[in-house]
């Protein structure tokens, strides 16, 4: 099995490693941002530009222009970080948030002073009591530390830090009803444009970032831009944490340089498939994107290569389904929580989401007619692209990318008058 | 610069900021839309009004993208139609076939866009989402199964009405329109939602089940309970009103209204309205034809002008009544009768603002509602505006919210309001709360900051220094131990309305009808002078009138003082409470009362008293009232839904009212009621005036017109410039300091208005009678744990006159030891508190005072008037 250098893993997995501000500090924690203080904004967005850093909460876009985008005009701007992980199959940033706390606050006081902030909000989950627990007492530790807070190592800029916990909305962690949510409204996404970064959290010029992109920000300015492009791949540099969830021997969260295949993935870090049977088909980034099969195994995971196959890298939650999985029982499975979370603001979404699943569960339950294939693509077709957010076009996914690669087993079930699998139970969806 | 951009293949040109939805009517296309109203914020969430833009891979929300140069937009390709099929498929899917017993069936959106977006069969064959019924109270009907989610309700309710009672419950498929937070619907009842909701989601269950929209008769009118003016859409259906509404756009209120003007129409079909004039012998009322009736009141009158002479006959008419009434009043009285002896309602209050502006200015006619919406700076001296005034409110509500103006408020209430309601002071930075009854001490502390400040305007050299020199002599400390408000905050406010590019001033009945209000008045004008807020374009003072038409009550002469277009009447005639007097004194033997009741809203004793010594009294009204009851002739009168004429808002706005159905049985307009008694009049006293030959309200207008000084209802503003340099020479008034009263044990009671209701007659609305059935007292909650009082229970209040047993409501809006009263039912309350007179406008004062409060513990009668 290749072995790769970890970045963000690396403090948290040596032996005693409690993340507390002492131990960060003894593998230079802080420094980073020592030497960020005495650079200009402006040279902090171009290092981190210059590294090809990539958002890792799921669209991928690049963190240096995103910031880059930010007016500068007086008047306060925000940093909010996107602790909201909900994605189902994504654990990383849980991780990074309960083991290695400063990594990331660090993180973000380099963002803050990149574009301008005086003020930051984590918005974590709310069903991360333990990590928000521990990002506070991380947050008291750096604020005693004079690390957050005023003239921050004597210099002039000041920093305030809140942790504000979500309320258990899967929506939330859309960047635009992240920020309705912190404004103390319903969590329901904006219509865009206006961009966050123009009028973002209370009509100010904001940025959305992710727990694990803010996390690499040190190590870029600790070990520079080229070493960290130097990593993955041309277009999709540095590593990234997949969670492995699962028909898989070893689940759980890896980092390794993007690039490299899902079948490495899969057979090698998570240990191939659990009782050794065979795969049927992988999520390779989260819920919303798009189911791929054992044919797409030598895909590399990266940006690039998984959209090249009608998927997306996401947000790294990779799910793995073994031959005994009913497909329409993974698509309806699915469709539920998206019909669960749809925020309800915008007709497709709303009227949709129900209406895909109410279908899904006729054609499981064997009550199902071959037009209906046709309809449920159909339905997702008029949802594509026309709604406020980008959850319309991640609910359609399972279904498209199912309908697309096993409508045989759709047909199976409406012709054989039910699931010809046994009930699925060993499916571990880590959520 | 305007902006060019290519719709459907045409050019066309729009102002920068245009947003596509409305940029492409100008090639005639209406994008089809549920959530998108030009009075909200886009929200973009029913996804309808998807267009095609060149250069941009999905299709945009027309309601939320802003036309761009050269932009290329598409607003019939096939993808756009494919995008409607799909928004009105989904929408459909849930829907519930009802529109047969939908009332919205006729108007409804989603009706109209199904014959037009969508095919005619449905491809969801699932079972339809529903939802438990939930009623939202006595007036508004939810059916969430008819809800398209558009949220336009809970918009409208949050941005326009600053109210928030409406929120939406639950998420996703299931998500509905609920009070926030699942409590009942106790809102301000505006009718907002319902007028706004696409569907039948929201309906008025006052006209449920009455009508189709095409059956009805629509007449456009103008409301008449409050002075704001507002545009109503009358819908009637032979004699009854069945709704009212008032489409966006239109009116001065653009669409908007209140309770009382949506749900407030029920009193013109009240059972017990009058239809026969009613004469009274030894003690026997008897129903009459008019003749009978019209001959009796000539022969009384007659009969008093000639044994007493006309000056014993005095008249007192409503400024409910339409201009050309108030006109047709004042000239049966002045001319025919020859009696100089004629008031109107515009008496209790409202005349102190006309006579003051009248005089410094030349005109009231200062600041229309565009000019609230354009101001940076609203100095408000009504906080009760919200519910006295809801639509002049909202457009200071706009101002602020919308557009950014700063508001300050001046009043006795706690800037925290109810929940659910509005209230300017929330909206206030800052609320200068003053002590109950201290508002002119509070104006005095202003201008000493305003001269005392270096902000002061140039050019009024010897008015600035003489006023500056009068504030001198009054100490800061007095005027901060009186009002309670401290010095620093006169200060910053007075730099701040002083330095405002538009600043604004506004005030109510809490300064027109509190003791004093002519010299309030006199100083609130005073103030705006000394900080430059008057003559200069967007700046000024708007006075808000409690009645539709008293500004037109005023200059149609229906006031002692002034003839038709505000000459001054010589020699001038008694007012309301001298008349009164005179008859105590037996000096009146005849009055004419038209749509008033003094009875109720003066001292009763004395007034029956004085109507007792009457020979004749003679009362024209919708209702039998309290004064009608002692009346010996009672002629029934038109609704102004029954009648044609005009209405001057406080605005100075004149405006139509429109005939929607016949009087209700034997009832005429006032102004043929008037012209028949003129007529008679003239013939049996060989009188050599012209008869009153009116065909119509119209033919009255013109001769109003005709008497009305050239260039009315506008006003030069040279004339203002030299009228106010003219009073800029006289000395200004003074305001006396008294001590404040020591309060210890008791409560001062303020007796007022509310939301619900306006005066006497919104008691006959069922609709407003539902959402408030009885006068209440309010009280702050912590006062009441203090007094261990729950919500409801009856206390009694005793001043030094009497005690009465009231309700009590808790509101956080009332200052610690304070009481606020309604005044629309028993008015007990009202005769617990001092009476007086001012002493130069003559208008009665007696809306406050203090009383001591307990709680009933023995049921006592509802009221005990101590001789």
């Amino acid at each position: 099995m290749p072995v790769y250098e970890k970045i963000l893993f690396k403090n948290m997995e040596q032996a005693g490693y409690t993340g507390t501000l002492d131990d960060y500090r003894t593998t230079g924690g802080y420094t980073a941002l020592q030497k960020v203080l005495k650079l200009t904004p402006a040279e902090v967005i171009e290092i981190v530009k210059k590294s090809g850093l990539r958002g890792r909460g799921g669209a991928g876009f690049p963190t240096g222009m995103k910031w880059s985008f930010i007016p500068k005009i007086p008047g306060p701007k925000y940093l909010c970080c996107n602790a909201d992980e909900s994605e189902p199959g994504t654990f990383k940033d849980r991780q990074l948030i309960e083991n290695d706390p400063h990594q990331m606050i660090e993180g973000i006081a380099i963002a803050c002073y990149a574009i301008g902030a005086a003020t930051a909000y984590i918005y974590i989950r709310g069903e991360f009591s333990l990590g928000a627990k521990i990002l506070q007492k991380a947050l008291s530790e750096a604020v005693a530390a004079g690390l957050i807070g005023k003239n921050i190592m004597g210099s002039d800029f000041n920093l305030n830090v809140t942790v504000h916990r979500g309320a258990g909305a899967y929506i939330c962690g859309e960047e635009t009803a992240l920020l309705e949510s912190i404004e103390g409204k319903r969590g329901k996404p904006r219509t865009k444009p206006p961009f966050p970064a123009v009028h973002g959290l209370y009509q100010k010029p904001t940025v959305i970032n992710n727990v694990e992109t803010l996390s690499n920000l040190p190590h870029i300015i600790n070990r520079g831009e080229e070493w960290f492009a130097s990593i993955g791949t041309p277009k999709s540099t540095g590593t990234r944490i997949f969670s492995v969830s699962g028909h898989v021997k070893r689940p759980g969260n890896y980092e390794v340089p993007m690039g490299i295949s899902l079948r490495e993935m899969i057979y090698e870090h998570a240990g191939g498939i659990r009782g050794d049977k065979q795969l049927k088909a992988i999520i390779p980034g989260g819920a919303s994107a798009s189911f791929l099969t054992p044919e797409f195994l030598d895909t590399g995971l990266d940006f690039e290569s998984i959209a090249k196959v009608h998927s997306m890298l996401g947000s790294g939650g990779v799910t793995v389904m073994d031959e005994e999985t009913c497909m329409v029982w993974a698509a309806l499975s699915l469709l539920e929580f998206f019909e669960h979370e749809s925020c309800g603001k915008c007709t497709p979404c709303r009227e949709g989401s129900t209406w895909i699943v109410k279908i899904l569960r006729r054609i499981e339950q064997g009550k199902g007619q071959l037009s209906d294939l046709d309809l449920l693509q159909s339905v997702c077709k008029r949802i594509e692209g026309n709604t406020v957010c980008a959850f319309g076009d991640a609910e359609i996914a399972p279904v498209i990318s199912t309908l697309h690669h096993f409508r045989e087993e759709y047909e199976a079930h409406i012709q054989g008058a039910g699931c010809p699998y046994q009930p699925n139970a060993s499916l571990v969806m880590a959520h | 610069m305007p902006v060019k951009l290519k719709v459907n293949n045409q050019e066309i040109e729009v102002v920068p900021g245009t947003l596509l939805i409305e940029a492409v009517k100008q090639v005639g296309v209406d994008v089809p839309h549920f959530c998108y109203s030009p009075k909200l914020k886009p929200d973009a969430n029913c996804r309808m009004c998807l267009v095609e833009i060149e250069k941009m891979p999905k299709l945009q929300t027309s309601c939320s993208t802003q036309a761009a140069e050269g932009m290329v937009v598409l607003t019939d390709s096939p993808r756009v139609k494919e995008a409607q099929f799909s928004v009105m498929e989904f929408l459909l899917g849930n829907h519930p076939l009802d529109c047969p017993e939908c009332d919205q069936g006729g108007e409804c959106q989603l009706q109209d866009f199904a014959h037009k977006h969508s095919p005619t069969t449905s491809r969801f064959t699932e079972k339809k989402r529903t939802f438990e019924k939930e009623f939202f109270g006595p007036l508004i009907e939810k059916e969430m199964n008819r809800c398209v989610a558009c949220m336009r309700c809970v918009r409208y309710c949050d941005e326009v009405m600053d109210v928030n009672a409406l929120g939406a419950v639950d998420r996703g498929n299931v998500v509905q329109i609920g009070g926030f937070a699942h409590h009942d619907l106790d809102c301000e009842f505006c009718g907002g939602c319902i007028q706004i909701c696409p569907v039948g989601a929201l309906t008025s269950r006052l006209s449920m089940y009455t009508y189709r929209p095409w059956q009805v008769k629509k007449t456009e009118t103008i409301c008449n309970y409050c002075s704001d003016g507002c545009q109503l859409t009358l819908e009637t259906i032979d004699d009854q009103v069945v709704r009212v509404s008032s489409a966006m756009g239109t009116g001065r209120n653009n669409g908007d209204l209140c309770a009382r003007g949506y749900f407030g129409y029920g009193y013109v079909n009240h059972k017990e309205r009058m239809s026969r004039p009613i004469v009274r012998q030894k003690n026997r009322a008897m129903e009459v034809t008019w003749e009978i009736a019209v001959e009796k009141a000539v022969s009384g009158l007659s009969a008093v002008r000639a044994q007493y002479g006309p000056q014993a006959i005095g008249g007192i008419i409503s400024s409910h009544c339409t201009n050309e009434e108030l006109y047709l009043f004042q000239k049966l009285m002045r001319q025919v009768i020859g009696t100089p002896h004629v008031d109107s309602s515009a008496r209790y209050g409202y005349i102190n603002a006309v006579r003051v502006m009248q005089e410094i200015f030349g005109t009231t006619r200062l600041i229309r509602y565009e000019e609230i919406l354009q101001s940076d700076l609203i100095f408000s001296f009504s906080s009760e505006m919200a519910e006295t005034h809801p639509i002049t409110a909202l457009k200071v509500k706009e101002a602020v919210k919308k557009n950014g103006a700063q508001l300050i408020t001046v009043g006795a209430y706690n800037q925290q309001g109810d929940l659910y309601r509005s209230h300017l002071p929330k909206l206030a930075h800052p609320h200068l709360q003053v002590q109950p009854g201290t508002d002119g001490v509070a104006i005095l502390g202003l201008m000493k900051a305003v001269v005392e400040s270096s902000l002061q305007t140039t050019g009024r050299g010897a008015y600035f220094d003489r006023m500056k020199g009068h504030l001198l002599e009054i100490p800061f400390e007095r005027i901060v131990a009186i009002t309670g408000v401290p010095e620093s905050l006169y200060r910053e406010v007075a730099i701040r309305y002083a330095g405002a590019k538009r600043g604004i001033l506004i005030f109510g009945r809490a300064i027109l009808r509190g003791e004093e209000g002519y010299k309030n008045v006199r100083n609130l004008c005073n103030l705006a002078i000394l900080a430059g807020q008057v003559m200069k374009p967007g700046a000024g003072i708007l006075a808000l009138a409690e009645e539709a038409n008293e500004l037109g009550a005023i200059e149609m002469g229906a006031v002692p003082e002034y003839l038709p277009g505000l000459m001054p009447a010589i020699p001038g005639g008694k007012t309301l409470v001298e008349m009164l007097d005179a008859a105590e004194r037996g000096e009146i033997k005849a009055l004419y009362v038209v749509g008033e009741n003094p009875l109720r809203s003066l001292p009763q004793k004395q007034v029956s008293e004085a109507i007792k010594n009457l020979d004749i009294l003679i009362c024209q009204d919708l209702f039998h009232t309290e004064t009608a009851s002692m009346a010996h002739i009672i002629l029934p009168a038109a609704s102004f839904v029954e009648k044609e004429g005009r209405f001057t808002n406080h605005e100075g706005e004149v405006q139509r009212v429109r005939r929607a159905m016949d009087p209700l049985g034997n009832a005429k307009p006032d102004w043929e009621i008037f012209s028949m008694i003129a007529n008679q009049m003239i013939s049996r006293n060989s009188l050599a005036i012209a008869p009153f030959h009116y065909k119509s309200a119209s033919e009255v207008w013109r001769e109003v017109s005709l008497t009305m000084p050239s260039g009315w209802p506008k006003f030069s503003s040279n004339t203002m410039a030299s009228q106010m340099a003219a009073y800029c020479e006289c000395p200004p008034s003074t305001n006396t300091l008294h001590d404040p009263i020591v309060t210890l044990g008791r409560f001062h009671l303020q007796i007022g208005q509310t939301l619900f209701h306006s005066g006497k007659m919104s008691t006959y609305a069922d609709g407003l009678q539902t959402l408030c059935p009885d006068d209440f007292l309010l009280i702050h909650p912590e006062d009441a744990e203090e007094l261990k009082l729950a919500e409801g229970e009856k206390v009694t209040i005793t001043s030094d006159v009497g005690s009465t047993v009231l309700p009590v409501k808790f509101s956080p809006k009332m200052a610690r030891r304070t009481l606020f009263s309604s005044e629309h039912f028993g008015l007990m309350a009202k005769r617990l508190l001092p009476f007086s007179v001012d002493p130069v406008t003559q208008v009665p004062y007696g809306d406050r005072g203090f009383v001591i409060l307990s709680r009933v513990e023995t049921p006592v009668a509802e009221v005990a008037i101590y001789v």
